[in-house]
């Protein structure tokens, strides 16, 4: 008996042995399978692909891959600068319009008439449908033109034939009509004079696409494609695109500027904001937009991601009901632009990441004016204007908050409340009052609010995109939420827009800034600024205030250059610290 | 065995048609057109809305109705994307068979673990290793899929930076999207860096196949322990044992054997279980399957799709449970014994 029971234990462990020996396979494939991103993967060649690729995760599908047909930010940066060019650029550093697909242009007729020279042999892509048999020229212009202006153009309806950004800018109402006039020449024939027309021609919304792909598509019946499998002569070539996963590009090994260094591009689309977040951090991700800046500085432990900033063309504001007493009073505006405490709120609501506005138009601008009123946080100036405008002991009033996040207010209702407890020192007791939102529009473009927290996010660079949408007569009941108007401003304003040349129109923004300023029928609160984080070999991608992300640039530098630059960096630095 | 056979498919089949009932019915109770809500096609497309509503019978009796579209699903028209306009059938293949991908590769990860890992338990009953198996394998079977997902994620590809997050592949690799599953369409495509592609593929596969594996794992651990201990002490093992076959011997051919029985029953309930947390699995990975496209489109409101991935899943869970029963039947003849005996 004894005998018997000691065998079968013996027998066991040499069971368990065999069992572990078929274990054992399994673990070390997991573990293989782990483990290569430590040491071999350092010996090892990177694969080509991965070398002279960059991986943007973009936070959503883009709805077409026409910029035309949408005014999606989504939509503009996975197409407008990476697939397209435009007549013209607009250039941030030296504000000004630099050449693009046109070399030249003119206003002729009192600028009634524009004239454009376009650039000869630019290549269009092909793709596996379509072989370029020219290049470039006027007639591309015109089609690319005439397909939103024109109701009987083939492609008009074509995928819904609804082209807001053309239509919110008025541009779809100024051109008359676009002719060409040689096979590089073409004239843009206006209604009325418009200083914002070249501004507008400058955006990433109006995009050159190929008249022959239009013509090719049209004689296979697959017009649709248009916006889907698109053409145009920008520096990346589209190769696929699969809905919540990735649109792919490559390099236009033709493209008439320097072709891009990166020989591929890819958008891996990341809708949920902390997987990017974590994605960046290991590394799936190169570059990528709206981080979670305070999360991503304390999980960046090694100072692999950098994060940039941009300032956004957008403004957040506190509108007065100018046609409501005690608001139709420019003093007790003043006091109360005097009474709140907007640095506080720049550090409170957007966390530091935002700029105090003194004006409607953002620093950036070019007629942007130093001189404007600044309107400091001064309680006791406050109250003195407050008792001049004969409300010494206050009054109530009302401030109305959006319901919902925006771009220039990611908490208009907390911000409200800072601005009700700063009213309480001086007096005026205020009440916070909300809707859900399109009941709000609806009861903001009626009028029937005292003041409100609202904002813009401009379309283009030329200044009067920030005022006449904002505070002209014609306004009221759209973007004028102050109710604001200023027959003498009305027509400071279009005087500004019939001058083409900057330094005739310059003067005439100086005062409009200084009415508006003098006057506050909106109090300005903040730029919000505009992020993206990349790792740190990356260079190059650009984020231009006015427009969508450009990968034109983009490179990634090698272990040297990355050592090199960080030198440099260091260096300049140093050099800064020094007295002179 | 043929009667146990027809029976079962019998029920399977009548199952799936209760299955097309209420997918039909879904349209009806969905808000919105029920036509566009089956098809995909809106009403702002007149002529094509029209002609569908001849074809689909829309004037006629709901039976009728019912006729139409249970003979268009089988010819495998299932309507389009609402979103994306695209045919839902076709897009579903590939999707279809990354879910297959994944859940399979779950599924053999879990048995091929689980299974020896319960027959090492049950032979070493009550000793250390004994008890560290059974208790990870009960504390693991307690965390639900997302969090053991989120935890993960944190450890392995945050903290350690060992594995990639999301996705199957890193984009870079131009892998044409041919039949859905990743390994496949390297292992076709013509690139140039197959096996670093491979390599990069199956670091994306650890994290998901591991989080899915979890679950079925400890409960096959579970069950082959107590399957293999019920199995040692029956008569017959006492009896080899007495005529002194070896321990190896007798585990691998006498034990094992039986064991097994109540494993294979098991397979297919896991399976549906597997297939609930793929649905989660894919959502947080970003992994192309249905389970992702299900969630996606519940969030878009694309009826047509979501008809057609619930359909799908249903009835993968049905085929696969009918399909181990019948192999259950077939392998084991006692248990075929205890079936006709009842009746």
């Amino acid at each position: 008996m004894r005998a018997m029971r000691s065998n079968p234990k013996q027998a066991t462990s040499t069971f368990t042995q065999c069992l572990q020996k078929w274990l054992a396979p399994l673990s070390v494939t997991v573990l293989a399978a782990c483990s290569p991103a430590t040491e071999s993967e350092k010996s090892r060649v990177i694969p080509e692909p991965l070398q002279h690729g960059l991986i943007y995760c973009s936070e959503g599908n883009p709805e077409s891959f026409n910029p035309q047909l949408g005014t999606s930010g989504t939509t503009v940066d996975a197409t407008a600068s990476q697939i397209y060019d435009r007549l013209l650029d607009f250039d941030d550093q030296s504000k000004t319009f630099v050449a693009a697909l046109a070399t030249d242009w003119q206003a002729l007729d009192n600028g009634t008439r524009y004239r454009f020279n376009l650039r000869e042999s630019v290549a269009f892509h092909q793709n596996f449908m379509f072989q370029p048999s020219r290049t470039f020229n006027a007639d591309d212009v015109v089609f690319s033109f005439q397909r939103w202006l024109d109701k009987n153009h083939p492609y008009h309806y074509v995928n819904g034939g609804q082209y807001p950004f053309f239509t919110s800018s008025g541009l779809i109402r100024l051109i008359e009509r676009v002719e060409k006039v040689g096979p590089y020449t073409v004239d843009f024939y206006l209604k009325r004079p418009d200083s914002s027309f070249l501004a507008n021609l400058a955006t990433d919304f109006s995009v050159i696409l190929s008249a022959e792909y239009g013509e090719q598509l049209r004689a296979n019946e697959t017009m649709g494609m248009i916006d889907f499998r698109p053409i145009g002569t920008g520096p990346y070539e589209f190769v696929e695109f699969r809905k919540d996963i990735l649109i792919r590009y490559s390099r236009h090994q033709e493209y008439w500027r320097k072709a891009p260094e990166l020989e591929h591009l890819v958008y891996s689309i990341t809708p949920n904001a902390n997987k990017r977040m974590l994605k960046l951090i290991t590394g799936e991700c190169d570059v990528i937009p709206y981080p979670l800046v305070n999360e991503l500085q304390a999980l960046d432990v090694d100072g692999k991601i950098k994060v940039a900033s941009e300032v956004n063309p957008n403004v957040a504001f506190w509108a007065f009901n100018t046609a409501k007493p005690p608001f139709d009073d420019p003093q007790v505006r003043q006091a109360l632009s005097h009474a709140v405490n907007r640095p506080a709120i720049i550090d409170t609501i957007y966390s530091g990441n935002a700029q105090l506005a003194h004006s409607l138009l953002p620093e950036t601008s070019w007629a942007y004016s130093e001189e404007v009123n600044r309107y400091p946080y001064d309680p006791k100036r406050a109250r003195e204007l407050l008792a001049e405008a004969g409300f010494p002991n206050g009054f109530m009033m009302d401030i109305w908050a959006m319901p919902v996040q925006r771009v220039y207010n990611p908490n208009a209702q907390r911000m409200a409340e800072l601005i009700q407890a700063d009213l309480a020192e001086i007096g005026v007791r205020a009440n916070i009052v909300s809707y859900e939102w399109n009941t709000f529009r609806r009861r903001l473009a009626r009028g029937e609010h005292q003041s409100v927290l609202i904002g813009w996010v401009a379309d283009h660079a030329d200044p009067d995109n920030f005022y006449r949408p904002i505070l002209s007569c014609a306004a009221i009941g759209s973007g004028n939420r102050a109710n604001y108007c200023n027959p003498a401003l009305d027509q400071l304003l279009i005087r500004a827009i019939s001058e083409t040349e900057q330094v005739q129109r310059r003067p005439l923004y100086d005062q409009i800034q200084n009415i508006v300023s003098q006057q506050v029928p909106v109090l300005p609160i903040a730029n919000s600024l505009r992020f993206q984080a990349h790792q740190a070999d990356i260079t190059g991608v650009e984020l231009p205030p006015y427009g969508g992300i450009s990968f034109r640039n983009a490179k990634r530098l090698s272990p040297a250059e990355l050592q090199q630059a960080d030198s440099d960096a260091k260096s300049d630095a140093n050099s800064g610290e020094q007295p002179q | 065995m043929i009667r146990y056979t027809l029976r079962r498919l019998m029920l399977l089949i009548i199952t799936l048609w209760l299955l097309s009932i209420l997918a039909f019915s879904l349209n009806y109770l969905f808000p919105g057109d029920p036509l566009t809500n089956m098809t995909g096609v809106r009403t702002s497309d007149p002529l094509l809305y029209e002609q569908l509503q001849q074809a689909r019978g829309f004037d006629h009796s709901i039976v009728l109705q019912y006729t139409n579209y249970f003979s268009h699903i089988i010819s495998g028209d299932w309507g389009q994307s609402l979103v994306t306009q695209r045919p839902v059938f076709e897009d579903m293949q590939v999707f279809f068979v990354a879910t297959l991908e994944l859940s399979l590769l779950a599924m053999s990860v879990a048995f091929l673990a689980g299974v020896p890992l319960g027959v090492l338990a049950a032979v070493r009953q009550r000793k250390l290793s004994d008890r560290i198996i059974m208790g990870i394998s009960l504390s693991s079977y307690s965390i639900p899929v997302f969090w053991l997902a989120q935890l993960f994620i944190l450890l392995f590809a945050v903290k350690l930076n060992w594995l990639p997050i999301t996705g199957q592949i890193n984009p870079l690799y131009n892998i044409d999207n041919r039949t859905g599953s990743i390994l496949l369409d390297i292992w076709f495509s013509d690139t140039d860096y197959k096996l670093a592609a491979l390599r990069d593929a199956a670091q994306h596969l650890v994290l998901p196949v591991a989080v899915l594996a979890i679950m079925p794992l400890t409960m096959l651990v579970r069950i082959t322990r107590t399957a293999t201990l019920e199995v040692l002490q029956q008569n017959y093992i006492r009896a080899a044992r007495a005529r002194g076959l070896s321990e190896p011997h007798l585990l691998w051919k006498h034990a094992l054997p039986n064991a097994m029985q109540p494993v294979v029953l098991q397979l297919g309930l896991q399976f549906s279980i597997l297939i609930t947390n793929t649905i989660i699995t894919e959502a947080i990975f970003n992994w192309p399957g249905i389970g992702s496209w299900l969630i996606k489109g519940i969030y878009e409101r694309d009826y047509p799709v979501i008809q057609g991935t619930l359909l799908t899943l249903a009835g993968l869970i049905l085929l696969v449970n009918v399909l181990v029963e019948l192999y259950h039947a077939w392998r084991y003849p006692q248990v075929r014994k205890e079936l006709y005996a009842e009746h």
